[in-house]
């Protein structure tokens, strides 16, 4: 049985913040500039499902530039030396660590999935019966970049289209 | 020194590599548990300390920690769980399968550094 979920912006905006914090922006010059639009384009995103205590997903996207500036960030290269690989594994991993910082305030018996990539816009993604409840949406460095949650409508739903 | 970094993302592994290179260890890696048991099973020497995440795929960080302290040869190692399962219960279940230590990611230089010279690997006030 699903719950609601008691995770809100405010929470979400914070494990945001660690992450620049302590891999995008360590010196902390170039922040996630809010802009509340939760329509913003993206290019590329990636996401870990939840399942148990709450059922849902966490969705980071953004532009490519952005999530080419994040893997060279996270691997301490220059930009132009980032691989397709490298912005898979970093994208999955940012989603990685904001879906267990979720599924830490979910109530006991809830399970993270590995992070699962796709280099095309957060509008393609398919998330059967499940609307987004909470997102932090922003610019860093002028690119779009968002963290979003979805939860499922209903247990047993998923997969059925 | 040396320091054995395990995580399924590459970008972790160089985070975390460079952060132990910084400490004067050396660093090797695996990306997986059971990659790092049948890396470990080719050295001489056993490395002083793992960094290891939970979720991965082959073999996940608990079941590698409950298979080295099952092995004599590896009970000098300190285990350090670097993960995003951050739930008392998972904290609890790692301390309990012999993990030494638990950093909760996202975790920056400056914390990571604190838990490792608290396990005395590296001298207090190394991060300053």
């Amino acid at each position: 049985m699903s719950v609601e979920v008691e995770v809100n912006e405010n929470d979400l905006a914070e494990m945001v913040e660690q992450v620049w914090e302590s891999y995008l922006d360590p010196e902390g010059i170039s922040p996630l500039i809010p802009t509340y639009d939760e329509n913003q384009p993206s290019e590329v995103h990636s996401s870990v499902s939840i399942t148990g205590s709450w059922t849902g997903h966490i969705v980071y996207a953004s532009s490519t530039s952005a999530a080419r500036r994040a893997a060279a960030a996270f691997l301490a290269m220059e930009m132009d030396e980032v691989s397709e690989e490298d912005l898979s594994d970093v994208l999955g991993e940012l989603a990685n660590i904001v879906g267990g910082n979720v599924k830490a305030m979910l109530p006991p018996g809830a399970l993270l999935s590995l992070p699962q990539v796709v280099l095309a816009p957060e509008t393609t993604a398919r998330f059967p019966h499940s609307e987004r409840i909470s997102g932090v949406y922003g610019v860093w460095d002028g690119e779009p970049v968002s963290i979003s949650m979805w939860q499922s409508r209903g247990d047993n739903k998923e997969g059925a289209e | 020194m040396r320091a054995m970094v395990i995580d399924d993302s590459r970008a972790m592994r160089m985070i975390l590599k460079r952060i132990v290179s910084k400490l004067d260890f050396e660093a090797l890696e695996a990306g997986d548990g059971r990659e790092a048991l049948d890396l470990l099973a080719t050295l001489d020497e056993v490395p002083e300390l793992a960094l290891i995440d939970w979720n991965m795929p082959n073999m996940n960080g608990l079941e590698f920690v409950t298979n080295v302290r099952a092995d004599p040869r590896l009970r000098e190692m300190t285990l350090v769980m670097v993960t995003t399962e951050s739930e008392q219960s998972q904290i609890v279940r790692a301390l309990a399968a012999g993990a030494h230590e638990y950093v909760i990611k996202p975790f920056t230089e400056g914390a990571m550094i604190e838990k490792l010279a608290l396990l005395g690997l590296v001298p207090t006030g190394a991060n300053s």
